[in-house]
């Protein structure tokens, strides 16, 4: 056997133990509940609660934003962003969040909004259809 | 039902485009057919026939690819709306210049724009190619047939096929609008144009440089299918190198344009995310990279033709696997960027899954006809240890595509009816480097250890002990340098300390190699390039990314309170009042318009421990408004340049009010106004009643005073016109628990018969005060209620008038009056009177004036006193004027209104990150790139069978 067969077959049995451990950190969507269960840092996917109150004033403390979100078992928390309030955070409907759960709320520390492009489409059609 | 005559539209073009549309598929599925026929029958003299249809076919391809450009061009750059293309990614305000960037913001301009670099590459290969033509075409052809089915439009039943860029709008959705014959004249107010984030010119250059790197990676990939086909296993090798240093120099730098664009202009704070979107690109190049290693042993030895054969193939189809994985909407809930759903996902699929077979099929036909080699490679030989780094470079890609896929396995069970919900890990970043660090560290070690060999290990005994002197000397300064880089940096973890050892050693390596350990030779600046870049780029990482500092954070007010990472990152900056934050003495100083950005001047100054200033710069991050001014596009960062670090900032929010008309007027309709009326220089004092925690009230007292009244006010939103009626009402203010006085003045102004209101807002204390129409009728009489005395004297002659007495001190021949505009042929002169009161002169120039054979005059006002006066009339004999004097009454009471709780509008959220030693990741990743290509021009330099 030549010694590159060696280590490419070291390499690969490697290859499969490193894909395992990394697999490890693949993570799945958990709920508000399960959040709360673990107390560990989790992603969240939800749909933004846009009747409810949105609360971001700077004055007070710029890195903080609340709002609320409903998971897809239908659980309805107060989520607490550690940033400023987005850009057109208004017009997004799903959003997926990465942080943990405190006592009464969800402390994210990550949060990816579904691009806003998407319903701006809509928007215009809307302004179409009425004029 | 009566089918609608609509007016106004283009339709030729929508004909002729869709035309050249079909036309180019047709032509490219002929010419590959012919290609494969010229492939197939190669020994015959029929070959050459195919090969004459086979141009035939790309020359219409071509050609027609570039017609279909045009036509889109050419009806973005008129702005026909009636098309859907031209209605989503254009707008009445787009600058021309960014109608390119329209062009392929869209996916089916994306496509075209890879078609076009398709052709291009396709045709210096029809000329260049010589033997390899056919099979090299053939690809080529083969590729352009799938991603032309993307734009191809055609309906079968339900079955939809591309999607077709010069659709008309009204075939695509059913609005009312589409009922009125002249709807297309309604289509250019709604048009939504080019995305303000990509309006600048990252979004010209990034796009045709990316695709024109992902077209070229096609051509190794044709290359080395033509050598498996003709089962011509070893004169491939040339041109596909120089063309594999190709792909690899422009891939790699549409890659670095995208990080240098989300470092630069976008808010990401940062040049490198492990997104999906960026990975599946990487990956792609650094499997070139592997390919292009192999193919440099196959070339000089002869070994591992097979693996260059898989790498060229792997890296192209990868390409494809990018493009599905981008643009199917997959990566929807895990990039920041990828392309929303179009349904053209089964297309895709076919197009990768025939990609795939085509794979398949040649290496099975091809590689048992390739040479084997009884000899295994030396231990010590180059080849040995390029061999085992390009390994290294395909296991970065294997892992790195493993975590990217993750969205796939969610689709392929869903394919299933399973759900499994996973989602790309919960910290990415460290998920990524903690693996590629040591890809990085063991390909430090190989490109610099295999520098010192030679292939195939020719002499190696005699050289062993000069080669092992080298190395030696090479770690130890790697290591003295390793350390005194940790006295700026702060390298905390030992595998990240390994990491910058062995970039340190690739460095060295290849500046002893190239300059010392064997004389110079400019053939060798290619690779030492490339390889001391990777070492520097990965310097610039450890810097940049483990010592990356957000200057805007309160740590102080935070540390032990919150974990690190959520710690805020941004601050709030009041206007004019500075904040000292770690280091930094920041303060915003104010902001200005330019077009459609507003910049916001944010003064940086270091502060030293004794309290003074260092260094100091200014930054203007600005906020992008779109074109009706309504509403913040867009936020762009403003970054402060040192050679040694960057401080990058940008602002996170703006007041609402700023940042939104419609929250603006909303936030001005919730305000409680309330009217308050006072005599000049009476004061007026007036509470507000504010609730604390339900029951407990809390009454704050202000007081109030008018000091004057200004007729030509100044108001920083106001400009002034001819004919305006401006009241401007000074005012002192002042909030009784605090010793400040606020000296304001509201401004209420006149023009056609319209009211302007420009309040004064007092952020400290928040209060808004406005004026109204009564502040207004009561300080300006209409001329009918002023009644007028006449008088008449000569120069140097007073009057006395309610007790004041009025001089005529002379005339002014050029008189200036604020209504007074001269004309040609005007007669005008302004008589100069001095009012004597309260011991104190004052002057008004009332002017007379004759124009056009009719005398006017033009009067002149003392406020202070309430006097007007009009010159009448002047005696030209006895140089006697006419004078009419009124007086008014003092102003009564004067009404103004008052908002208490008024929204502060003052202030910027801002984030600023420091990045020290970015520009060694820009200078690494430059050379690496300058490395690729100065191999390229090399291989193309020299005179090598083609």
């Amino acid at each position: 056997m030549k010694k590159i067969h060696i280590i490419a077959m070291v390499l690969i049995i490697l290859s499969v133990g490193v894909l395992f451990m990394a697999s490890n950190d693949i993570a799945t969507y958990s709920t508000f509940s399960e959040a709360h269960a673990s107390g560990k840092k989790v992603k969240v996917a939800g749909q933004l609660m846009k009747e409810k109150d949105m609360f971001y004033d700077p004055v007070k403390d710029p890195n903080y934003f609340s709002f609320h979100l409903k998971d897809v078992e239908g659980t309805e928390t107060k989520v607490v962003l550690l940033g400023a309030k987005p850009q057109d955070f208004e017009l997004s409907e799903q959003v997926v969040l990465t942080g943990k759960m405190t006592d009464e709320e969800f402390l994210a520390t990550e949060m990816l909004v579904k691009c806003p492009s998407k319903y701006k489409n809509e928007e215009e059609y809307l302004k179409l259809e009425q004029g | 039902m009566n089918e609608i005559q609509y007016t106004g539209e283009h339709l030729i073009f929508g004909q002729i485009g869709h035309f050249f549309i079909i036309l180019s598929f047709v032509a490219s599925i002929f010419g590959a057919i012919a290609y494969f026929n010229a492939v197939q029958k190669r020994n015959q003299a029929i070959s050459s026939s195919w090969i004459k249809f086979g141009r035939l076919g790309f020359w219409i391809h071509g050609f027609s690819v570039f017609a279909i450009i045009g036509i889109i061009f050419y009806i973005m750059a008129n702005k026909y709306y009636e098309y859907s293309y031209v209605f989503e990614h254009v707008s009445e305000d787009l600058p021309y210049k960014y109608i390119l960037s329209a062009f392929w913001e869209g996916q089916e301009g994306s496509f075209l724009l890879w078609m076009f670099w398709h052709v291009v590459l396709g045709a210096i290969l029809l000329f260049k190619a010589g033997k390899w033509e056919a099979p090299v075409l053939f690809c080529f052809l083969f590729v352009e047939i799938f991603i032309g089915t993307m734009i191809l439009g055609l309906h079968f039943g339900e079955i939809k096929i591309g999607s077709n860029p010069m659709v008309l709008f009204r075939d695509t959705a059913a609005l009312p609008l589409f009922a009125k014959e002249d709807y297309v004249l309604q289509l250019a107010q709604f048009a939504d144009g080019l995305n303000p984030l990509l309006q600048n010119y990252w979004m010209t250059i990034h796009p045709p440089t990316l695709f024109l790197g992902f077209a070229s990676t096609l051509v190794p990939f044709a290359y080395a299918i033509g050598g498996l086909w003709t089962k011509d296993h070893k004169e491939w090798l040339s041109p596909a190198l120089k063309w594999g240093l190709f792909s690899g120099g422009i891939l790699g730098t549409g890659i670095l344009m995208g990080s240098a664009w989300a470092y630069e202009a976008l808010t990401f704070g940062g040049y490198w995310a492990w997104d999906p979107v960026e990975n599946t690109s990487l990956v792609p190049w650094l499997v070139m990279l592997a390919g292009i290693h192999t193919n440099l042993i196959a070339k000089s030895t002869g070994y591992s033709i097979k693996s260059t054969y898989l790498f060229y193939l792997l890296s192209f189809l990868l390409i494809v696997y990018s493009t599905t994985l981008t643009r199917s909407g997959v990566l929807g809930d895990t990039s920041v960027h990828a392309f929303t759903e179009m349904g053209l996902e089964n297309q895709l699929l076919i197009f990768i899954f025939s990609i795939v077979l085509l794979c398949a099929y040649h290496m099975i036909k091809g590689f048992p006809s390739v040479a084997k080699h009884e000899k295994e490679e030396a231990f010590f030989s180059k080849e040995f240890w390029m061999f085992i780094g390009s390994l290294i470079l395909i296991f970065s890609s294997v892992l790195i595509t493993f975590t990217s896929s993750i969205p796939v396995y969610n689709k392929v069970a869903g394919l299933f009816n399973y759900d499994l919900g996973l989602t790309s890990p919960i910290e990415p970043v460290e998920h990524y480097n903690k693996y590629q660090l040591w890809i990085a560290i063991f390909i430090g070690l190989f490109s610099a250890f295999a520098q010192y060999l030679r292939y195939k290990a020719s002499n190696w005994d005699n050289r062993k002990s000069k080669v092992l002197k080298h190395v030696g000397v090479c770690l130890l300064l790697a290591g003295l340098v390793s350390y005194l880089t940790t006295l700026w940096i702060e390298v905390n973890a030992w595998q990240y300390i390994m990491m910058m050892f062995f970039a340190y050693f690739t460095i060295f390596a290849n500046l002893d190699v190239l300059l010392t350990f064997t004389k110079y030779n400019k053939t060798k600046l290619a690779s030492f390039t490339a390889h001391a870049g990777f070492g520097i780029m990965l310097i610039g990482i450890l810097a940049s990314g483990l010592n990356k500092k957000h200057i805007s954070t309160n740590a102080f007010a935070q540390r032990g309170l919150l974990p690190d990472d959520m710690l805020g990152k941004n601050v709030l900056l009041l206007k004019d009042s500075p904040m000292h934050i770690n280091g930094y003495k920041v303060t915003y100083t104010g902001d200005s318009i330019v077009d459609n950005t507003r910049y916001f001047k944010v003064n940086y100054q270091r502060i030293d421990k004794n309290g003074n200033t260092y260094e100091e710069f200014n930054l203007a991050p600005n906020a992008l408004y779109d074109s009706k001014f309504t509403k913040i596009a867009a936020y762009n960062p403003s970054t402060k340049r040192y050679l040694t670090k960057d401080i990058f900032s940008h602002i996170a929010g703006l007041p609402p009010g700023e940042s939104d008309i419609e929250e603006a007027k909303a936030r001005e309709d919730s305000l409680n106004w309330r009217t308050f009326e006072t005599l000049i220089g009476e004061d007026l004092v007036f509470s507000d009643t504010v609730k604390i925690n339900g029951d407990s009230l809390y009454i704050k007292k202000f007081k109030a005073q008018i000091t004057g009244i200004n007729k030509s006010p100044e108001h920083p939103e106001y400009e002034q016109e001819a004919g305006d009626i401006a009241l401007g009402i000074k005012m002192n203010v002042q909030f009784l628990e605090k010793e400040q006085v606020h000296e304001i003045e509201p401004v209420i102004v006149v023009r056609s018969s319209l009211l302007y209101n420009y309040p004064a807002q007092i952020n400290d204390i928040a209060l808004k005060i406005k004026l109204n129409e009564n502040t207004l009728s009561e300080t300006y009489l209409l001329e009918d209620q002023l009644s007028y005395q006449d008088f008449n004297f000569n120069q140097g002659q007073s009057i006395n008038f309610n007790g004041k007495k009025i001089t005529f001190a002379g005339f002014e021949q050029k008189p200036i009056h604020p209504d007074y505009i001269a004309e040609e042929g005007d007669i005008a002169v302004a008589a100069t009177l001095q009012i004597e009161s309260d011991n104190q002169v004052r002057t008004a120039s009332p002017v007379f004036l004759i124009r056009g054979n009719r005398p006017f005059n033009l009067k002149a006002e003392v406020e202070e006193l309430g006097l007007h006066f009009r010159f009448t009339k002047i005696d030209p004999n006895s140089g006697k004027i006419y004078i009419s004097i009124a007086a008014q009454e003092s102003p009564g009471k004067l009404p103004f209104e008052i908002a208490t709780n008024s929204f502060r509008s003052d202030y910027i959220v801002l984030e600023a990150i420091e990045f020290p030693g970015i520009n060694l990741f820009w200078l690494g990743t430059i050379m690496m790139m300058l490395g690729l290509f100065f191999g390229m021009f090399m291989k193309f330099s020299q005179k090598e069978l083609a």
